[in-house]
């Protein structure tokens, strides 16, 4: 009954074995997949009820069967350059960056609703320094606004306490006033700011995809290896799932959301500069819609309502998702109500779907 | 109270007031090097929060710290790690939704110079520990998530996680409360080898057998004071089993039996 001792003079803690039994001890190093086979179930494994497998494979039938139709049917061009570069390239992106955005917060367990009000006021502060000194320093405005609201949010959520629910639910009507109070009602038009150079980078055409495209790749591989493979990342996902075993181990939880919320704002001031300069416009209070599709593109993706869990993938799956669906419903002339009760439908199935997931994982 | 001038962590005076509930009051005491300390009492005696006060994790109101000689007038995490305390929590401070090895690396992950994670050596090490130090059936893999094991299984990974990291004074709190009874001799067999080690730990227990077993000294705590300080060759599980469920009163009584038989 006493400690062995190993060869390197670490002692080790292994309960004696009852003597003439007949067990085998397995080890964990054992148990490690050697061949490709292997590797690829033990990958499945652990990436079924963690959110993109499922998603991506609902996506994969939803493609297979627009392509198909679209093969077989003229009236439903879904395949069609116009439609593939004009109406997928240029919707998915952006609500996958804002996707990607919220997603993070979420898994950092707070949310921000003031996301389409602080499209709205970065969007009309591109437009203004744009139209005044540049679009240089508009993208750097507009990147520096939603930066900003983001923070405040995230300050007075850290300091007071305050659930984010009801804390950003009243900066979106804060922002919305604001954006009026130094616009006006009328839309801000983008006009002495846009030339040839800005168009190509934030919306150039290229045939079958477009500049935003791009952005959302980019977007998407850095945040992937930021937070699926940076110590930070990891930092996020420890305080979403348990706050106080994070900070037992030193991390601090308010850093951690501050941070979160810094780059949600990056997120949504790259969104507004995506949207102001395909639309070359922006009405006050005209983005509202974007705060639940962009939480319904991250939940539809997998990630979870109460922090700590996850993936890039998924959150960008779901923002594609979202938005084929909506299209093939305007390709087969579906009514325009379809669209909001196809949205409303999805986030309470995949709110359900990602509970019943969340027990499955392994 | 014992006086011990090779001391390890010594704290004097330690209050911790919630409002106007006095958790801890005045609690002095010493843990020598490679001592192995019971810290007892029944619940709500504060033991729990003198163990978040001496892991840096919960600040208290008043009195000091001190290590090795030296006065830390600023306790917190960032201290205690770098001093080497490692503690296993009664909640385990795990998060369900990571991985175990994740859970073991968090906030100590093993990065390159742009501080993105080495994963699979985070992977072999984690492997290495869970089959090395602390023997557990039934977990399959380190990718496997927290939230699928079981209570003995998560315990494990927490006891893991602070045996791989301490460097001087290893805390543990109800540490067998979800062990099977051969994990909790092995865990008190290691306790006894650490103290060879010159490692010093703090047994938190409701367990009184396994504390007279396995402790060089046994401190007793009751309403957030602290009523016995005694060294094993001078008590006995009979004493202190007064002492926890009595207070200062079973522990006279105690005595009194004691003189008169």
């Amino acid at each position: 009954m006493s400690p062995q001792e190993t060869g390197t003079g670490q002692h080790v803690l292994t309960a004696p074995l009852e003597t003439g039994a007949i067990t085998k001890v397995r080890r964990l190093a054992d148990n490690q997949p050697v061949t490709t086979a292997e590797k690829f179930k033990d990958y499945i494994r652990y990436t079924r009820g963690r959110g993109a497998l499922e998603i991506g494979a609902i996506l994969a039938v939803v493609i297979i069967g627009f392509v198909i139709a679209s093969i077989a049917s003229p009236a439903f061009p879904f395949l069609s350059a116009n439609n593939l570069s004009g109406v997928i390239s240029q919707s998915i992106p952006v609500l996958a960056i804002l996707a990607i955005g919220v997603g993070i917060l979420m898994i950092a367990g707070e949310f921000d609703l003031s996301l389409g009000a602080s499209i709205g006021f970065s969007s009309i502060t591109f437009i203004h320094v744009s139209n005044s000194f540049g679009w240089g320093w508009g993208v750097l405005a507009a990147i520096a606004a939603a930066t900003g609201i983001a923070l405040i949010n995230g300050l007075i959520v850290v300091i007071t306490g305050i659930p984010s629910f009801i804390a950003t639910l009243g900066m979106a009507f804060f922002w919305t006033g604001a954006s009026i109070f130094i616009n006006g009602t009328a839309p801000a038009l983008l006009r002495k700011g846009k030339d040839e150079a800005l168009v190509t980078l934030f919306a150039g055409d290229f045939g079958f995809f477009r500049s935003q495209l791009v952005w959302m790749i980019v977007v998407g591989v850095v945040a992937w290896f930021f937070l699926h493979r940076h110590k930070l990342g990891n930092h996020i996902f420890a305080v979403g799932g348990n706050a106080s075993a994070a900070r037992a181990i030193s991390i601090n939880p308010f850093k951690v959301k501050l941070l979160s919320y810094a780059l949600f704002g990056a997120m949504v001031g790259l969104a507004s500069i995506l949207i102001s300069v395909r639309t070359s416009s922006m009405q006050p209070g005209s983005t509202e819609d974007y705060t639940l599709m962009a939480i319904a593109a991250a939940v539809v993706g997998g990630t979870s309502l109460l922090g700590g869990r996850g993936t890039i993938i998924g959150m960008i799956v779901g923002a594609a998702l979202i938005r084929i669906i909506e299209n093939g419903l305007i390709l087969g002339k579906a009514p325009g109500f379809y669209i909001q009760l196809f949205v409303g439908l999805i986030i309470v199935v995949a709110a359900i779907f990602n509970k019943l997931m969340e027990g499955k994982a392994s | 109270m014992t006086i011990n001038e090779d001391y390890l962590l010594r704290i004097e005076g330690i209050t911790k007031k919630y409002g106007v509930n006095t958790v801890l009051d005045d609690v002095s005491f010493d843990i020598g090097k490679g001592e192995v300390v019971g810290l007892l009492g029944d619940n709500g005696a504060g033991k729990s929060t003198l163990v978040k006060i001496m892991s840096g994790v919960v600040a208290a109101t008043a009195g000091d710290f001190s290590w090795d000689g030296t006065k830390h007038p600023h306790v917190n995490r960032a201290l205690t790690e770098s001093l080497g305390i490692e503690t296993i929590f009664q909640d385990s401070a795990l998060v369900p939704q990571m991985s175990i090895s994740r859970n073991i690396f968090m906030g100590r992950e093993i990065t390159n110079r742009l501080g993105l994670m080495k994963i699979k050596e985070m992977d072999a090490i984690t492997s290495e520990i869970l089959d090395s130090v602390v023997t557990i059936e039934g977990i399959k893999s380190s990718k496997q998530l927290v939230s699928s094991l079981s209570g003995g299984q998560a315990q494990a990974v927490a006891i893991a996680r602070a045996v791989h990291f301490k460097r001087s004074l290893l805390i543990l709190d109800e540490p067998t409360s979800a062990l099977a009874v051969r994990a909790t001799e092995a865990l008190l067999d290691y306790l006894r080898a650490l103290k060879a080690d010159g490692i010093s730990s703090v047994l938190v227990t409701h367990n009184l057998h396994h504390a007279f077993e396995v402790c060089d000294r046994h401190i007793v705590m009751n309403h957030g004071r602290k009523i016995l300080d005694v060294r094993r060759e001078d008590t006995s599980v009979e004493e202190l089993t007064a002492a926890v469920v009595e207070g200062e009163l079973g522990i006279r009584r105690y005595r009194e039996n004691a003189t008169a038989a």
